[in-house]
């Protein structure tokens, strides 16, 4: 879920909902405040002219009034008394005289006493206004309508919102769900294109949005990128191409020299530089051979075929080798495993993984080659005991001419893991290493389709 | 040149003029007579009866020199022909032996292995239906699938028994690794190990007898030879 919030869209969605909402309270925090003001003003100025009439009525006249009022203030709002020279009540529901200057203006009290027993407080205006015959006259009104009417609004500010709110985050919600699933389409793509899937392209939406025109643009890197990629590897393979004839040529004429000569010590010379000239030799095939499985048209041979079978055979093949070293060696092969593939190349490639598992185990060790059905996942597993990959190695093993410092001593092109690679991945599997402490396990599992 | 001479020709069609010089200096050191042409004039003298083998690269002068071999072999011209190639994948291979060559050897190759192909390709027709091979006191029924030794039943395992069966059938000629892995195996790839040195030092110990040197030899450089005279 933290993902989902890193999202940028589901940010915008947020910010978004946050923007709505101040908006839409200060809207009606305003149109409130306005009622209010409206609401306020007008009762300043009933009371304020209320008090100038009063002034000349009489007490009894007054006394009158007031009931009349105040018997008909069903919603007790109103307030009014006359409050004698000495300013103690005479009669009305007001018990103490409010603070406020004599001079029969409105003024407004936050917390205002109320009378008739109740030890409530509310904002009100009070008007006091002294009469002639010194006493005190004072009206009010109460606020309460406004509280009430300030709930109102604030109800229907929270109907209102809630269902908005909801309304945003879902349309955010929605809209960061898409461009997530996007990205994260994206992302898997680039994964899959780092892992070495060149010729994997970033998904377009036929919609021409932002995402879509980066993606375009990626896309027009890539293909550069890749040209770039076929480039070098077209120089090296030239190279390896022009290199061939010439290797002939001299290693025959070596080998004629050879031949020929009675001079021990250039007779050892010659043998030194035959062997050398036999490791370019295999290197080359095996650099043509990695550019033919990785460039070539692909192979017309696709055909049903068992790895178990496959894996028998070599299995065969190779345990003479290794009794020869002392090495146990084991076979775990379940029914047939079939897959559409190229017999001969697999064939190859897994017999340079078992090839490189027993010359890297030393004496009395042990290598177990297994095929299985995994998850409904072919799985071919090359497991040694030997001398394993240091941590730091285990990303370069599969490059080209990697050799590993402890590989160095051991004769060989230093191709056959890539070979093993191209041509897993050419099958749609993955090669793969793993720590066997001791020693390395090399799978290869089929892609999930 | 006497007809008959001319009818042991090895006709070699490569225009990479140093390689061409290569092969045929060592061709010759084996005792062939060896003439270097273009695709039309190998094609002639095969259709005529000249060459006794006929070495083809698969690309010469920028032409495609499999479809000559097919015409050929639709006009049922049997001549062996041992293809060379730049292209070291499985399908050029297959592509090569089905357009009617015999073996297929890609390039970079070493002389030694193609005077060894070369060898096998020019006796390939003989004994190819007898059914007991012998070298010296070692004989092998191959409809009963039995092998003797001075009248002693050795027991060979299946594969044992393919690999016997190719060095007998290939007496007193060089014999490379890569034939093995290809003909006995069907492995169209190398293989950097020795593992094929260690299937014939097994093969040795079952049928070499004691004080009697070994019916295979190594051949230093090149690969293993049955030498019944040895």
């Amino acid at each position: 879920m933290p993902e989902f919030f890193r999202s940028a869209a589901v940010r915008l969605a947020l910010a978004f909902v946050l923007v709505t909402t101040v908006a839409t309270t200060a809207v009606f925090g305003l149109v409130y405040l306005q009622i209010r003001e409206a609401n306020e003003k007008r009762n300043r100025l009933i009371l304020e002219d209320e008090a100038a009439k009063s002034a000349d009525r009489s007490i009894d006249e007054l006394r009158n009034a007031f009931e009349v009022r105040l018997t008909h203030d069903l919603r007790r709002i109103d307030y009014a008394a006359l409050f004698g020279p000495d300013h103690k009540v005479m009669f009305g529901n007001i018990d103490v005289l409010p603070a406020i200057a004599l001079d029969g203006k409105a003024h407004f009290m936050a917390a205002s006493p109320v009378g008739g027993g109740d030890d409530r407080l509310e904002p009100a205006i009070f008007v006091a206004r002294l009469r002639p015959d010194g006493n005190v006259m004072v009206l009010g009104r109460s606020l309460l309508e406004s509280l009430a009417f300030r709930r109102i609004v604030q109800n229907a500010l929270a109907a209102g919102l809630a269902p908005m709110l909801l309304l945003a985050l879902a349309i955010g919600a929605f809209f960061a769900r898409r461009a997530s699933q996007r990205l994260t389409a994206i992302h898997d793509t680039i994964a899959q294109i780092m892992k070495g899937d060149t010729h994997l392209r970033l998904p377009l939406r036929s919609g021409n949005d932002a995402i879509d025109k980066i993606s375009q643009d990626v896309n027009l890197m890539l293909d550069e990128i890749v040209r770039l990629l076929v480039q070098i590897k077209g120089v090296g393979d030239n190279i390896a191409h022009d290199l061939r004839s010439p290797l002939a040529v001299v290693h025959a004429q070596l080998e004629r020299g050879l031949e020929k000569s009675n001079d021990e010590q250039l007779r050892a010379v010659v043998k030194q530089a035959l062997a050398h000239i036999d490791r370019a030799m295999v290197t080359v095939a095996a650099l043509l051979r990695l550019a033919d499985i990785e460039y070539g048209p692909k192979s017309s041979k696709f055909a049903a075929i068992d790895l178990s079978a496959i894996c028998t055979d070599l299995f065969e093949f190779f345990e003479p080798l290794a009794t020869s070293k002392s090495i146990r060696m084991t076979l775990e092969v379940q029914s047939p495993v079939q897959i559409l593939g190229d017999a001969d190349l697999m064939r190859e490639a897994v017999s340079n993984l078992i090839g490189n598992a027993i010359k890297f185990t030393p004496e009395n060790g042990a290598v177990n080659v297994s095929v299985a059905q995994e998850d409904g996942r072919p799985v071919i597993r090359v497991r040694d005991n030997g001398i394993g990959v240091e941590p730091a190695e285990r990303d370069k093993i599969f490059q080209r001419f990697y050799r590993t410092e402890s590989g160095h001593r051991v004769p060989g092109s230093g191709l056959g893991l890539s070979i093993a690679a191209a041509i897993a991945n050419l099958h749609d599997f993955d090669l793969r290493f793993e720590d066997n402490d001791p020693g390395a396990v090399f799978e290869m599992v089929g892609r999930r389709k | 040149m006497t007809t008959s001479n001319r009818a042991h020709t090895i006709v070699l069609v490569e225009d990479e003029s140093e390689l061409a010089n290569e092969i045929r200096i060592e061709l010759e050191r084996l005792g062939h007579l060896v003439r270097t042409a273009s695709i039309t004039e190998a094609a002639d003298a095969a259709r005529v009866g000249d060459a006794a083998l006929l070495i083809m690269d698969r690309m010469v002068f920028g032409e495609d020199s499999l479809s000559t071999l097919e015409i050929l072999r639709k006009e049922s011209v049997k001549v062996p022909v041992l293809v060379i190639s730049a292209l070291s994948s499985i399908d050029e291979r297959v592509r090569g032996l089905r357009a009617g060559g015999d073996d297929y050897l890609a390039k970079p190759f070493a002389m030694v292995e193609l005077a060894a192909r070369v060898e096998a390709l020019l006796r390939r027709l003989e004994d190819v239906r007898t059914t007991k091979l012998r070298a010296g006191d070692l004989e092998m029924d191959l409809i009963e699938q039995t092998v003797y030794r001075g009248g002693i039943r050795i027991d060979l395992l299946p594969r044992e028994f393919k690999l016997l069966e190719y060095f007998l059938r290939h007496q007193g000629r060089v014999i490379t690794r890569a034939m093995l892995l290809q003909d006995v195996w069907q492995y169209n790839f190398s293989i950097e190990t020795n593992v094929v040195d260690v299937h014939i030092s097994n093969l040795r110990k079952k049928i070499d007898v004691r004080g009697v040197p070994s019916l295979i030899v190594n051949i230093r450089g090149a690969g293993f030879m049955l030498n019944a005279n040895a």
